[in-house]
């Protein structure tokens, strides 16, 4: 019994200290400063077409951090990651097309305004909707957070339209031009590049109820690098170079240059082609990321699982609760909750990777876990007392006897358990995991071609899917033989 | 009746399960040699006090002694005085997952008891004693009831205990492998084994008993030579008991 414990609390230990290792590895930082970037916020953030993040954002912090003196890691993780891991500390800054608003000043303190955008809307090509007033019982398409979605809303009444919020700009857009809502509000300079770009859209309105785009840093945190923005930012504007900045994706010159990219007429092997690398990248880290939380969360789960059939009453709770919580948690939740939670409440960073391992570890483990006392209960209880009347140990009883004849019943659900784990890693994308799902969302923020992109990521899930069933069975014939 | 002598000697055994109060008081003793037979109706608490001597059930109360091991005693080890006490069940519980062979060598091999041949030639001998040497290598799936039963003795049997412990070895068994079964069991009475033996073969018991013990109601009702127990038993419920089993 002793032994049993002290064999528990080193194996619960060892989990601990590989926590604080990965927590602590990424904490290093000297004059290097972590910026959350959007990344389907042209021309702002985006990728081009080699893969690399670009946009007036990007140009400018690396433009500031050069004046100034200081390094910058980017963080293209989305608007709302980069915002969560700012109000979280996981990251100093965020760079990201943010309007300053008073709400947003509780939280974050804002450097010099670098630029001013007003908001317009914009509705499908050869649409009949010219004003405001044409959008009585229409709906309309907003993205969360952004103050084309506040204007909107602050006049939906006046106008009677109703509004849906997407996460992506693309999802917005798509909406419109494929007639599900009838206009969407965006700030006028995205729409206006969008639209440059090819994409089949129009603004019928004036920008209106403008605001400022400013730098973030968490409030009464990261003074010096403000100031440092600040100095660098009215340096650059002396200086021309903020002017070339702009000019290089707003200017007329700036148009010819990404439009071959989305033209929308490629066909799928010709994306596949040009996409080669992001999507093998992307599928790496699914795989990367799969593979590791298998292994972790099959190794928790049949801990706890052990932990609920053992006879020691309070282990049996410990390990209900385990369950209990972890397999009621939506994973979106418990992603964002240890992404952006754990860390408000430690103190201590945690790279999303790490977080994402985390998350999927606790759930899928949970998930194992069930199963793996539910196996090991369909074993007859005579089995063990057979066992035990022998003089076997608890410990080799069930090493000997009751696993070997449970594990044969656990097998299908471990390989329904990894196929689950492999398609939850798409839900990762939400705290900018780069994974396949992430890489599909980036690759159409700047190509505008939803469709293709997602049906050629539909086939790589289904691909990898099919091939880890088939090494799955094949383990399961090699196990009953 | 020197206390040496005891194999098993049981005080005021008591036994609950919540409110189902299933062994009331129970005191029993074991000679050496001795074998003893346990009848009764179902439900009386049988198989529950032979799963209290070797702790497959925790006693409610009362003081269990085998061997001079005191089990009631928490710090007694229990896996010490489990291997010097056989037990074969009603539904055998061969390990569906080990070969025969496997099945005999687990226990001496995995407590380091015997090398893996010693085992193994032990595991041999004892096959040819219940007849099935030649079932070493099968698995306990291609068995009859009644060879698995042998089996499973033979896997008590292993770990050379001072007791064995029969809960209805035979009564899940179809009535042409009962013989083969029994016989083996007589042998091990002969080679003086101490044996308890919960059964409803009265014929077994009439024959191979040193006493038989009657249960009922979480009691024992009366206990005695064979001879006396069965041709003139004198509480009113063994009558009532042996009336009917006789009978049917
Ligand atoms: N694990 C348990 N939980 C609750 N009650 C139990 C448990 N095991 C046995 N009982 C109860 O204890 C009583 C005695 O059961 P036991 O199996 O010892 O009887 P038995 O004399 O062996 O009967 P049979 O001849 O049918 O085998 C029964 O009423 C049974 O319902
Ligand atoms: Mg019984």
């Amino acid at each position: 019994m002793r032994k049993r414990l002290l064999w528990l609390g080193t194996v619960l230990l060892a989990c601990l200290s590989l926590f604080t290792f990965f927590s602590t590895k990424t904490q290093a930082a000297e004059k290097t400063y972590t910026i959350g970037t959007d990344i389907t916020y042209a021309p702002f953030d985006f990728q081009d077409s080699n893969g690399h993040y670009t946009g007036i954002d990007i140009d400018l912090i690396k433009a500031i951090a050069k004046e100034e003196g200081f390094k910058v890691k980017l963080k293209p993780v989305g608007f709302n990651a980069a915002v969560q891991a700012v109000e979280a500390n996981q990251m100093d800054g965020v760079i990201a097309g943010m309007t300053i608003t008073n709400a947003r000043k509780q939280q974050f303190d804002f450097s010099d305004p670098y630029y001013y955008a007003g908001e317009v809307m914009a509705v499908k090509q050869g649409s009949s909707i010219k004003s405001l007033e044409d959008l009585r019982g229409k709906k309309v398409a907003l993205k969360v957070g952004t103050l084309g979605a506040s204007y909107a809303n602050s006049i939906k009444k006046k106008y009677g339209f109703t509004t849906t919020e997407f996460d992506q700009s693309n999802d917005m857009y798509n909406d419109v031009t494929s007639g599900n809502s009838a206009a969407a509000f965006e700030d006028y300079p995205v729409m206006a590049y969008g639209i440059r770009n090819g994409m089949k859209m129009k603004i019928v309105t004036k920008p209106k109820a403008g605001g400022s785009y400013g730098f973030a840093v968490k409030k009464g945190e990261n003074q010096e690098l403000l100031t440092k923005f600040n100095t660098g930012l009215s340096h650059l504007k002396k200086n021309g170079q903020y002017d070339k900045i702009v000019a290089k994706y707003l200017g007329k010159s700036a148009q010819a240059k990404e439009k071959k990219a989305a033209t929308g007429n490629d066909g799928l092997l010709s994306l596949v082609k040009q996409n080669k690398s992001s999507l093998l990248s992307g599928l790496g880290q699914t795989l990367y990321l799969t593979f590791i939380s298998i292994i972790l969360a099959t190794i928790l789960g049949v801990i706890v699982g052990l932990m609920q059939v053992m006879p020691v009453k309070w282990v049996n709770w410990l390990s209900s609760i385990i369950i209990y919580i972890f397999r009621g948690m939506p994973l979106l939740v418990l992603a964002l909750f240890i992404y952006i939670g754990v860390p408000n409440l430690t103190g201590s960073k945690i790279s999303a990777f790490v977080a994402g391992i985390i998350t999927l570890t606790l759930n899928e483990g949970a998930y194992t876990a069930a199963f793996v006392s539910g196996g090991i209960k369909a074993v007859d209880p005579g089995q063990m007392e057979a066992a035990r009347s022998l003089g076997l140990p608890y410990g080799k009883a069930m090493r000997r006897v009751i696993l070997p004849q449970g594990v044969k019943i656990m097998v299908p659900s471990f390989i329904n358990q990894f196929i689950i784990t492999l398609k939850d890693t798409s839900i990762l994308s939400v705290i900018g995991i780069l994974e396949l799902t992430q890489t599909g969302k980036i690759i159409i923020a700047r190509n505008l071609q939803g469709f293709k992109v997602w049906t050629i990521i539909a086939i790589m899930y289904i691909v990898i899917i099919t091939l880890l069933t088939w090494l799955s069975k094949f383990v399961e014939r090699r196990i009953n033989d | 009746m020197s206390e040496q002598n005891l194999k098993v000697d049981v005080t005021d055994l008591i036994k609950d399960y919540g409110n189902n109060h299933v062994l009331k008081g129970l005191n029993l003793q074991v000679k050496n040699n001795e074998v003893v037979c346990m009848i009764g109706p179902s439900g009386s608490g049988k198989s529950t006090f032979l799963r209290c001597l070797n702790k497959l059930e925790d006693p409610t109360a009362g003081r269990i002694v085998i061997d001079g091991h005191d089990i009631s005693n928490k710090n007694t080890n229990m896996n010490h005085v489990r291997e010097k006490i056989g037990m074969v069940f009603q539904h055998f519980n061969l390990f569906p997952n080990l070969t025969v062979l496997d099945n005999i060598t687990l226990a001496p091999i995995e407590l380091k008891k015997m090398t893996k041949q010693q085992a193994e030639a032990t595991a041999h001998d004892l096959l040819k004693n219940v007849g099935l040497d030649e079932k070493a290598t099968a698995y306990p799936a291609s068995l009859s009831g009644g060879q698995e039963q042998r089996v499973a003795i033979a896997r008590a049997l292993e770990m050379q205990p001072d007791i064995m412990l029969f809960d209805e070895p035979t009564s899940a068994l179809d009535p042409e492998m009962v013989g083969d079964v029994l016989d083996v069991m007589k042998n091990l009475a002969k080679q003086g084994m101490t044996m308890i033996v919960v059964t409803h073969e009265m014929g077994f018991a009439k024959e191979v008993a040193d006493r038989v013990v009657f249960m009922a109601d979480g009691h024992i009702m009366e206990e005695g030579r064979p001879a006396d127990l069965f041709d003139h038993p004198q509480n009113p419920r063994t009558q009532d008991f042996l009336r009917k089993v006789l009978n049917a």
